[in-house]
C-alpha cells in the first residue's frame, strides 16, 4: 500500500512486529470425555515493518481469525515467538501485556456488530482511552473529535448513535477507535468485504492515508485477491492453518507458485473480458482441521497432486524469492495450469 | 419467446417517516432460457424488485405495473391462488445465506421431501428417490446417507446446493438467484456458480443472477441490469457494458475496483452515499454523485433510452442526458 521512499523508515530498522513459528492449539470435547486437539495454527513466521502492509489470505477455517486473535494478544499463542517492537509478547508479563495491547489494534470485519449501538460515538471513541489511559475528560473529548475530522467525519458526529450512519461511515469509526491509543499495528479482519465498491474504495484510501500519516504496520486478512494485490506489500496464503506460500506481492501476483494460490487467483471473478482466465476448478471442501489430511493438506483438491504428496508434508522452502509448501512448485511454475475442465 | 415481461413496474412502502419509492419505471424482459445480471450497490432495490414479482412483500408494499406477464399470463389478474401455483412451480428462487434460509431443527432429507411431496406428490418412495437424484444432480457426495443430516452438519457450500436443489426440484422455468455465492469462500463461489451454469444450461431455465459483484455477472450473464435508487440505470450485453460503460454510475462503479488500477495507491471513488427516504434529489437520481452532471440532470429525470443499434444480445438502453463518450472513458483507464 505503501512505498517504503514516501516514508522516512528504512528497511533497515528493526521490525515492528516479528512472529517465529507461531502455533494455537484448541482441546475440544467430541462427546462425552473424547477430547481431541484442533491445530488452528501452526508454523507461521513473519516480519512486519513500519509502513508495511502483510496481507494474509485464505477461505473460512484457514485460521486467519486465529492469527489476529494472537496477534492482538487477546489469546497467548500455545508455542511460538511473538515480539512486539522488540518486547516479548508471547508470555508476556501482565505489565508488559497491558503496554504492548496499546501498540497493537484491531478493526473488524462488521461495522454492525462491532459498534455498541446503544453508545454515543464519542463513547465508543473514548472508551480505549478511559480503560488505558488517564487522560483528562475534555483532553478526551478533543481527541476524540479530532480523529473523527481525521477519518472524514464531522465534529458533530460525536453526540450521534452508529444507527445513523452508513456501512462506510461506521467502518470509519471502527478504524478511528482502533486509532485513539496511537497503535504502532493494526490488525485489519476482512476491514471492506461487508461494503459496497465504492464505499470499500474510499475505505481503502483512508486507510492508506492513515498508514501513511502515522506509519503503521497493517496485517490486513482478507478473502479477496483483488483488494489484496491492491494493499499489500506481502502477501501469506494460508490453508488448513498453514502458510503455503509467502512473497512479496509482485512475486506472488504474477507468478504464483504453489497450486492452491494459482486456484485462488484463477478464481476470482474478473470484469475484464480479456484478462478472464480460465478457471481452475477445484474439487471438493476445506478439510477438518480436527483430522487434516495425512502428507500435503491440500493434495485432495490439488490437480497436481502425486502419490508422495500424501505420504510426506512439503516444509516451506525458498523458490526464486518466494517461501512456497510444495513438492513440486518448481514444475508447476514452469506450466501452470490453465483451466482442467 | 418472451419468459417474462414487466413495464413500469413501481415498488413504494410505506413507512412512518412517508412514501418510499424502493423501485421505480423498471422494465425488463426475459426470454426463455436467458440468464440476465442484475448489478447494484445495496440499497439499489434489486432484491425488492424480484420480492415483488414472487408476491412476497410485506403488506406495507404498493406494487404497480403496467404490464406484468409470465409465460404468457397476465400475472396482475391472476388469482392469488392461482399465482401461487405459477410462480411456486415456475420460479424459484435462492438466497444469499444458505444457512438461514434452510431451517435448523429439520433435516435436509424432510425438507427437500416437503418441497418435493408439495408440487410433484408421488409414493413416499418415489419422492425419496427424487430427492436423492436431485442431491445427486447439485453435486452432493454420498447423497443417500446427507439426507438424515441437519443443515449445521454441512458447510456453507453444501447447504447452497441443498438450496439449488430445493430450487430446481419443480423444474422451474425461470430461477431467480439472490445473492448466491456472496456468502461462500472464493473457490466454493467458483463451484457453485459453475453449478448453476451447468443446470440453467442443461434445462434451458431463465435465469435472474442478482449480485453486488460485477466481476460474477461478467462471467455468468451475457445480459446485464445496472441498478441504482431504485431505477435501471443501463442495461445491456455485459461484455460491452463492461468494456464501455455508458452511464457514468456503471463508468464510476467500474472504475472504484481495484483490479482496474494495479500498482496505484489511490482509488477513485463516487462520492456521497445512495439517496435515503428523505434526500431523493430532484432530476437525475445519480447527479449528486456524478462526475458529469449539468444543468438538465437537476432539472429533470432522464428516460431509459435505446442508445446504440440493435445487436444480437439486445439493444443497450440508458438513462442519462449525457452518456459517456470515448473521451471520458479514455479518462478513466
Amino acid at each position: 500500500m505503501s512505498r517504503p521512499d514516501l516514508l522516512d523508515v528504512s528497511p533497515l530498522d528493526a521490525p515492528l512486529m516479528e512472529a517465529r513459528d507461531l502455533v494455537q492449539t484448541y482441546q475440544v470435547r467430541q462427546g462425552f470425555l473424547r477430547r481431541a486437539e484442533l491445530h488452528a495454527v501452526r508454523g507461521v513466521s513473519f516480519t512486519l515493518h513500519a509502513g508495511e502492509t502483510l496481507a494474509v489470505v485464505g477461505e473460512s477455517g484457514c485460521g486467519k481469525s486465529t492469527l489476529a486473535r494472537m496477534l492482538t494478544l487477546v489469546e497467548p499463542p500455545s508455542s511460538g515467538e511473538l515480539s512486539v517492537d522488540g518486547r516479548d509478547a508471547a508470555s508476556p508479563d501482565r505489565q508488559t501485556l497491558t503496554a504492548l495491547r496499546r501498540d497493537v489494534q484491531m478493526v473488524f470485519q462488521n461495522p454492525y456488530g462491532s459498534l455498541n449501538p446503544r453508545k454515543r460515538i464519542g463513547t465508543i471513541l473514548e472508551e480505549p482511552l478511559v480503560i488505558n489511559t488517564s487522560t483528562p475528560a475534555d483532553e478526551r473529548r478533543r481527541m476524540a473529535r479530532d480523529m473523527l475530522a481525521r477519518v472524514g467525519l464531522r465534529p458533530e458526529h460525536y453526540d450521534r448513535y452508529p444507527h445513523m450512519f452508513s456501512g462506510g461511515q461506521r467502518q470509519r469509526i471502527a478504524v478511528a477507535r482502533a486509532l485513539m491509543l496511537r497503535p504502532r499495528v493494526l490488525v485489519l479482519d476482512e476491514p471492506v468485504s461487508a461494503l459496497d465498491v465504492s464505499v470499500q474504495a474510499q475505505v481503502l484510501n483512508l486507510l492508506n492515508d492513515l498508514q501513511q500519516e502515522f506509519g503503521l504496520a497493517y496485517l490486513f486478512i482478507s478473502h479477496d485477491l483483488s483488494v489484496v494485490r491492491h494493499v499489500a506489500d506481502n502477501v501469506m496464503v494460508m490453508y488448513l492453518g498453514r502458510p503455503v506460500e509467502v512473497g512479496s506481492r509482485e512475486a506472488l501476483f504474477t507468478t504464483p507458485r504453489h497450486p492452491y494460490t494459482q486456484a485462488l487467483l484463477s478464481a476470482t471473478p474478473s470484469v475484464n473480458p480479456d484478462e478472464r482466465r480460465d478457471r481452475i476448478a477445484l474439487s471438493g471442501e476445506l478439510p477438518s482441521p480436527l483430522s487434516p489430511p495425512p502428507g500435503c493438506a491440500f493434495h485432495r483438491r490439488c490437480p497436481h497432486a502425486r502419490p508422495e504428496c500424501a505420504d510426506k508434508r512439503p516444509e516451506l522452502r525458498e523458490i526464486e524469492g518466494a517461501r512456497v509448501a510444495c513438492h513440486f512448485a518448481e514444475e508447476i511454475m514452469a506450466r501452470p495450469l490453465t483451466g482442467a475442465a | 419467446m418472451a419468459l417474462l415481461e414487466i413495464e413500469q413496474l413501481s415498488v413504494a412502502f410505506d413507512t412512518d417517516e412517508g412514501t418510499f419509492p424502493a423501485v421505480s419505471d423498471l422494465s425488463l424482459t426475459l426470454n426463455e432460457g436467458e440468464v440476465l445480471g442484475i448489478v447494484g450497490e445495496s440499497g439499489s432495490g434489486k432484491s425488492v424488485t424480484m420480492l415483488a414479482m414472487m408476491g412476497l412483500l410485506p403488506f406495507n408494499a404498493r406494487v404497480e405495473a403496467s404490464r406484468f406477464h409470465f409465460a404468457g399470463q397476465n400475472m396482475q389478474t391472476l388469482s392469488d391462488r392461482a399465482r401461487r401455483r405459477l410462480t411456486g412451480n415456475d420460479i424459484a428462487m435462492i438466497f444469499q445465506e444458505p444457512s438461514t434460509s434452510l431451517n435448523p431443527s429439520f433435516t435436509i432429507g424432510f425438507q427437500l421431501l416437503e418441497a418435493i411431496r408439495a408440487h410433484e406428490g408421488g409414493s413416499r418412495r418415489q419422492r425419496r428417490e427424487r430427492a436423492i437424484e436431485l442431491l445427486d444432480q447439485v453435486g452432493i457426495p454420498a447423497p443417500a446417507k446427507r439426507l438424515s443430516d441437519y443443515p449445521h452438519q454441512l458447510s456453507g457450500g453444501m447447504n447452497q446446493r441443498v438450496m439449488i436443489a430445493m430450487a430446481i426440484a419443480c423444474n422451474p422455468r425461470l430461477l431467480i438467484a439472490d445473492e448466491p455465492t456472496t456468502a461462500l469462500d472464493v473457490t466454493i463461489q467458483a463451484q457453485i456458480l459453475d453449478l448453476l451454469m451447468r443446470l440453467q444450461e442443461e434445462r434451458g431455465m431463465g435465469m435472474i443472477l442478482i449480485t453486488h459483484d460485477m466481476g460474477v455477472v461478467a462471467g455468468a450473464a451475457r445480459r446485464v441490469a445496472v441498478m441504482y435508487a431504485g431505477q435501471l440505470m443501463e442495461t445491456g450485453a455485459s461484455h460491452d457494458v463492461f468494456r464501455e460503460p455508458a452511464h457514468p454510475y456503471t463508468g464510476a462503479l467500474l472504475n472504484a475496483l481495484p483490479e482496474r488500477h494495479p500498482g496505484t495507491t489511490r482509488l477513485p471513488t463516487i462520492p456521497g452515499v445512495v439517496p435515503g427516504i428523505g434526500d431523493r434529489p430532484q432530476g437525475c437520481l445519480f447527479h449528486p454523485r456524478c462526475a458529469h452532471a449539468q444543468k438538465d440532470c437537476r432539472a429533470s429525470r432522464p428516460s431509459l433510452e435505446a442508445r446504440h443499434a440493435e445487436t444480437g444480445l439486445g439493444t443497450r438502453h440508458v438513462r442519462c442526458y449525457h452518456p459517456l463518450n470515448e473521451e471520458d472513458l479514455e479518462i478513466m483507464s
